[in-house]
């Protein structure tokens, strides 16, 4: 018999990138030694480029001053994947959770990270695919539209994906995306001919698809408020 | 059963070819066990590490490996070092506690040697053991399998 298993999301609005690094690095260590379930974060960044563990910073187009000049930061982070842009209208989500509760590793993990934004564009009518050797992300026809940056530390998960609504796509212009060059980058205002609901509605449906791809019987919702976070 | 796996093991690597289907994937006898699946060849106070065939499976195809630096410090259950692969960076914690002696240096040109040759060349660190106790506290070879099913069977 299968213990019903919960998801805690919380709904955070906009956050700046380093506090919600603190935040996930806080969340799983809590979550290491069984002190909370399972967590979601939903959210989006103000325009941040970041880095993964591999730091190839050689994808970044323009000197970091001009980042500055642009209003974006520039983070270095641990997670696995290539260079990105995050920004409003870009949907986040960061799980924090036990893959070894659940008995999935980092590729069967990363594969239903996929099929969470496969199936959200599904429902507006975009068939998007992932799962393509060498090159982890959602796909519609050879444009991006979903990212995935993850971080697995004693078998709990941080980082995580980032699905574009509609951002203002010319920020991707400064970088390498993912260190592919030769593909572009779309949103789902891009792609489908339906009129889109506020982010909030669309953020919901995302984290919907994704606790019932990974099986939870329930959710929890929780609205944040970072600033009440802080310690 | 276990000699059958580790002779399918070792002519599959020696042909250079990746191991069968996997209803199962292999363990080497002689080797202990962590639950983080990482395998310690022991041998007095000289430890090589690495990840398992279980664990290299389920990562998917590995780009990159964070090798520690020699000399470091090294505790067991906690991490030395990271793999990349899917976009996703996964810590390798070490079995032993003890000190860094020799890493891998072929996997900075080929990560996926821990894909292709988990047990063997895909090796990761050798150990200085300070505690040779701790080693009783993994898995061997069969409790290790038992315990990599009951794991895919959630």
């Amino acid at each position: 018999m299968r213990i019903p298993r919960n998801l805690e999301v919380w709904r955070l609005g906009t956050v700046n990138y380093l506090k919600a690094l603190k935040l996930q690095e806080k969340l799983a260590s809590d979550r290491k030694i069984n002190k909370i379930t399972d967590t979601l974060l939903s959210l989006q960044h103000p325009p941040t480029y970041t880095l993964g563990k591999r730091r190839t910073d050689y994808n970044l187009l323009v000197p970091e001053s001009e980042l500055k000049n642009m209003g974006a930061e520039l983070h270095y982070t641990q997670r696995g994947g290539d260079i990105t842009f995050h920004g409003p209208h870009q949907a986040i989500l960061y799980p924090i959770i036990s893959l070894r509760d659940i008995g999935l590793g980092a590729r069967k993990y990363v594969e239903n990270l996929e099929s969470t934004m496969i199936e959200l564009s599904s429902l507006y009518g975009v068939k998007a695919h992932g799962q393509r050797k060498c090159e982890t992300g959602v796909w519609v026809g050879d444009r991006k539209i979903g990212a995935i940056g993850v971080r697995i530390s004693t078998g709990i998960t941080s980082h995580g994906l980032a699905f574009n609504i509609d951002p203002d796509l010319t920020f991707f212009k400064h970088i390498v995306p993912c260190g592919i060059a030769d593909k572009d980058v779309t949103s789902l205002r891009r792609e489908t001919d339906l009129v889109l609901p506020d982010d909030e509605v669309i953020q919901e449906q995302l984290v919907s698809c994704f606790a019932r791809l990974f099986g939870y019987n329930d959710i929890i919702w929780k609205d944040k408020n970072v600033i009440e976070i802080d310690d | 059963m276990a000699s059958r796996l580790l002779w399918a093991s070792k002519a599959a690597s020696y042909l250079k070819i990746s191991t069968f289907n996997r209803g199962f994937a292999s363990v080497v006898k002689d080797l202990k066990y962590a639950e983080s699946h990482e395998w310690v060849k022991v041998k007095g106070n000289s430890a090589t590490v690495g990840i398992t065939d279980h664990a290299q499976d389920h990562l998917g195809d590995v780009v990159y490996v964070e090798l520690p630096e020699v000399g470091a410090t090294v505790t067991q259950g906690s991490s030395f070092g990271a793999v990349e692969s899917v976009k996703a960076t996964s810590d390798i914690n070490s079995p032993v506690s003890g000190k860094v002696v020799e890493v891998n240096e072929e996997l900075s040109s080929s990560p996926g040697l821990v894909n292709g040759s988990p047990y063997e060349n895909g090796w990761i660190i050798k150990v200085e053991i300070s505690d040779t106790n701790e080693v009783s506290s993994l898995m061997d070879c069969e409790q290790y399998s038992k315990f990599c099913e009951e794991e895919d069977n959630h």
